[in-house]
């Protein structure tokens, strides 16, 4: 009797994708995963950036509360490498949004070659962080490398860019900006094809010059996608690590070492798991704060259109 | 010397051409309409004229000076889109002011001439509101309060009514020739509708394909079309156009429109007889009943009827040809569908066109 039922309600299969069983079965691989890679992980490195903690240790981890904290506020280090992340996040968000721009607007036009141009310009943002520190650091190495052949043409003396402090900031913004102007290029590009054209033909016949149609009418359309592609740009270049790593490895001296270099440093070079913990929620807590200031002017501006 | 010459413009996409040979003449001061169905060249012509368009070949005279090479922020014209093509994203006030911005023209006098203009539009409540918020109807009023507030010494009017519903066309009609009389204004507008040529122009320039066909004061227009192209677009109901052939009659020509003949009353018409032609007439033209004294008395079918409230619409059958005729609406009521009547036509309100080329005879 009970087999013949069992055999009617069907096998486990069955019993999983019943319909009020369905949808949490079928989220449940994702959640597991979720947890158990970022959740937890997060969760306990938070813990441990409580505990008095080495990786390479077997010592049991013993409660110290907020020293490590206070240890990160006040180490010097921290401040001067918050500097330099400042420093090349700035002029590279700087230089992506102008180069984004430029490229921007010549792709809003209808030109020969146009589709296969983008898709050129389109590239770099495709490829990974690990092949573009590669490849900028073999076009930057001082005796073959493609920068330091183009100056000897004019100054008979090879160049070594990575070699002083300025020059290596200048490499690595070089390096990133070329790699993501396209994205900023992306959302601009967006912006800029969504102005209806019949707007500009009355600005024309309302007599606005060129510079002022650029004003009044592109620049609304496109402001709130700047502003966007800032807050991504911002967020993604503080946490920048695999092109400045991978180029510079933070040198020279500590020139271009930034906060996620140094964390990386602090975690995996000198084995201080609590006090790394404890700068990576610094970190966060950084970012978030920047992550609501631009959602606050993004919302500011949806207001003023709106 | 005309305020707004256009001489054999020119403008092709591609294989397509869009004007081509536009020519006319417009005075200063003058309500001028061009009128013309979709894809005949209305909106290019326009925009040729505002400089939106580079021309091929040909060239645009405005207030004695030759605009062809012209930027458009030089020209001195003023245009009202279709779409409206208001700044969405601005108040009406800053749209108002927008024309005004560059002139350095202070901000007390934008205060002022914005005032001014959404008075005489009657926007005054809406003027701290987005374009958006408004109705089909003010946005109208918006975009002609822009193109107005400078004082322009042309107006373009690109098909500014389309847009907006029955009613509020109606109005606007209205609203516009109130506008060019207290303005006094050189103003251009394209329209596909006859009505609004008719009614508004003191000059219509009827156009097809990109060409001027006819250029004519409305009544004219009306009384004698040039050719069947015109006949048929001016008027509503369009005017009927039946199949015939030039006969000889009894002391002059006479038309055989094969289920009937007709004298044509005036002497000598330079027609040859034989000769195919269309004999048009229009549907207000036709009267119902049995009237000998007037004309020619035909024997007719009612074949269907359209009340249209004041007037009723009758779908005539004449032989085997169709043909519209339009009675006051008590008069309507009395007809029935299938029914046979009689129906006087006027040989004087007939209009004879060549069968090939639709050109006017006589």
């Amino acid at each position: 009797m009970a087999a013949v039922r069992s055999q009617e309600e069907g096998g486990f299969f069955a019993w999983m994708m019943a319909p009020e069983r369905r949808g949490p079965m079928l989220v449940a691989p994702a959640l597991i995963v979720l947890f158990v890679m970022n959740i937890f992980p997060l969760l306990w490195s938070f813990g441990l950036s409580f505990f008095n903690y080495r990786a390479n240790r077997q010592d049991i981890p013993d409660f110290v509360g907020l020293r490590f904290y206070e240890r990160v506020l006040t180490d010097p280090d921290v401040w001067e490498r918050f500097q330099t992340t400042a420093l090349i996040v700035g002029s590279s968000v700087l230089v992506q949004l102008i180069l984004g721009f430029l490229l921007a607007l010549m792709f809003a036009n209808q030109f020969p070659l146009r589709r296969v141009l983008l898709m050129l310009v389109l590239a770099p943002m495709m490829l990974s962080f690990v092949s573009v520190g590669v490849f900028f650091k073999l076009y930057y190495e001082p005796t073959f490398g493609l920068l330091s052949q183009a100056v000897r043409v004019f100054t008979g003396s090879t160049y070594a860019i990575l070699g002083s402090p300025t020059g290596a900031i200048i490499a690595i913004v070089i390096a990133d900006a070329w790699m993501w102007a396209p994205f900023v290029m992306l959302l601009v590009l967006a912006g800029l094809v969504s102005v209806p054209k019949y707007l500009y033909e009355a600005a024309e016949i309302d007599r606005a010059s060129w510079w002022r149609r650029f004003r009044t009418i592109t620049f609304p359309y496109i402001r709130s996608l700047l502003l966007l592609a800032v807050l991504f740009r911002t967020i993604e270049t503080f946490k920048l690590f695999d092109i400045v790593y991978i180029i510079t490895e933070g040198g020279p001296g500590t020139a271009t070492e930034t906060i996620a270099v140094y964390t990386y440093r602090v975690a995996f070079q000198f084995f201080r798991t609590s006090q790394s913990s404890a700068l990576a929620y610094i970190i966060l807590f950084v970012v978030i704060v920047l992550t609501n200031l631009y959602l606050y002017a993004v919302k500011q501006r949806e207001r003023e259109v709106s | 010397m005309a305020h707004l010459r256009v001489s054999d413009v020119v403008r092709r996409y591609g294989s397509v051409t869009a004007l081509d040979g536009m020519s006319f003449a417009v005075e200063e001061g003058e309500f001028y309409c061009i009128l013309g169905p979709s894809s005949a060249g209305k909106t290019t012509t326009l925009r040729a004229i505002a400089g939106l368009e580079p021309l091929e070949s040909g060239s645009i005279e405005f207030a004695g000076r030759d605009m062809t090479r012209a930027p458009v922020q030089g020209r001195g014209m003023a245009m009202i889109f279709q779409t409206f093509a208001l700044y969405p994203h601005m108040t009406v006030a800053k749209n108002f002011a927008y024309p005004l911005e560059r002139d350095g023209v202070g901000r007390a006098e934008i205060e002022q001439r914005v005032g001014e203009v959404a008075e005489l539009l009657r926007v005054t409540h809406t003027l701290n509101r987005k374009p958006d918020t408004l109705s089909g109807g003010e946005q109208q009023r918006v975009a002609i309060g822009r193109a107005l507030v400078r004082r322009p010494k042309l107006l373009l009017l690109d098909e500014p009514l389309t847009n907006l519903d029955a009613k509020l066309r109606h109005d606007t009609r209205a609203e516009f020739k109130r506008l060019h009389r207290e303005l006094g204004m050189t103003m251009l507008y394209a329209t596909p509708d006859q009505l609004e040529a008719l009614t508004m122009g003191q000059r219509v320039a009827v156009i097809r394909d990109g060409r001027v066909v006819q250029i004519e004061t409305p009544r004219h227009l009306y009384e004698r079309p040039l050719n069947t192209y015109v006949a048929g677009l001016v008027g509503a109901p369009a005017m009927n156009l039946l199949r015939g052939r030039v006969a000889a009659g009894n002391g002059g020509a006479m038309l055989d429109l094969g289920f009937a003949g007709i004298d044509l009353a005036h002497g000598d018409t330079g027609l040859t007889p034989g000769e195919p032609v269309v004999v048009g007439i229009r549907p207000h033209d036709i009267r119902l009943g049995a009237d000998t004294g007037r004309g020619r008395v035909l024997e007719a079918q009612v074949h269907l009827r359209e009340p249209l409230g004041d007037v009723t619409v009758v779908d005539l059958r004449l032989g085997d040809a169709a043909a519209k005729m339009v009675v006051r609406e008590e008069v309507g009521v009395g007809l029935v569908e299938g029914s046979g009547i009689e129906v006087t036509i006027d040989p004087a309100d007939l209009h004879v066109f060549h069968a090939e080329t639709g050109t006017r005879l006589g």
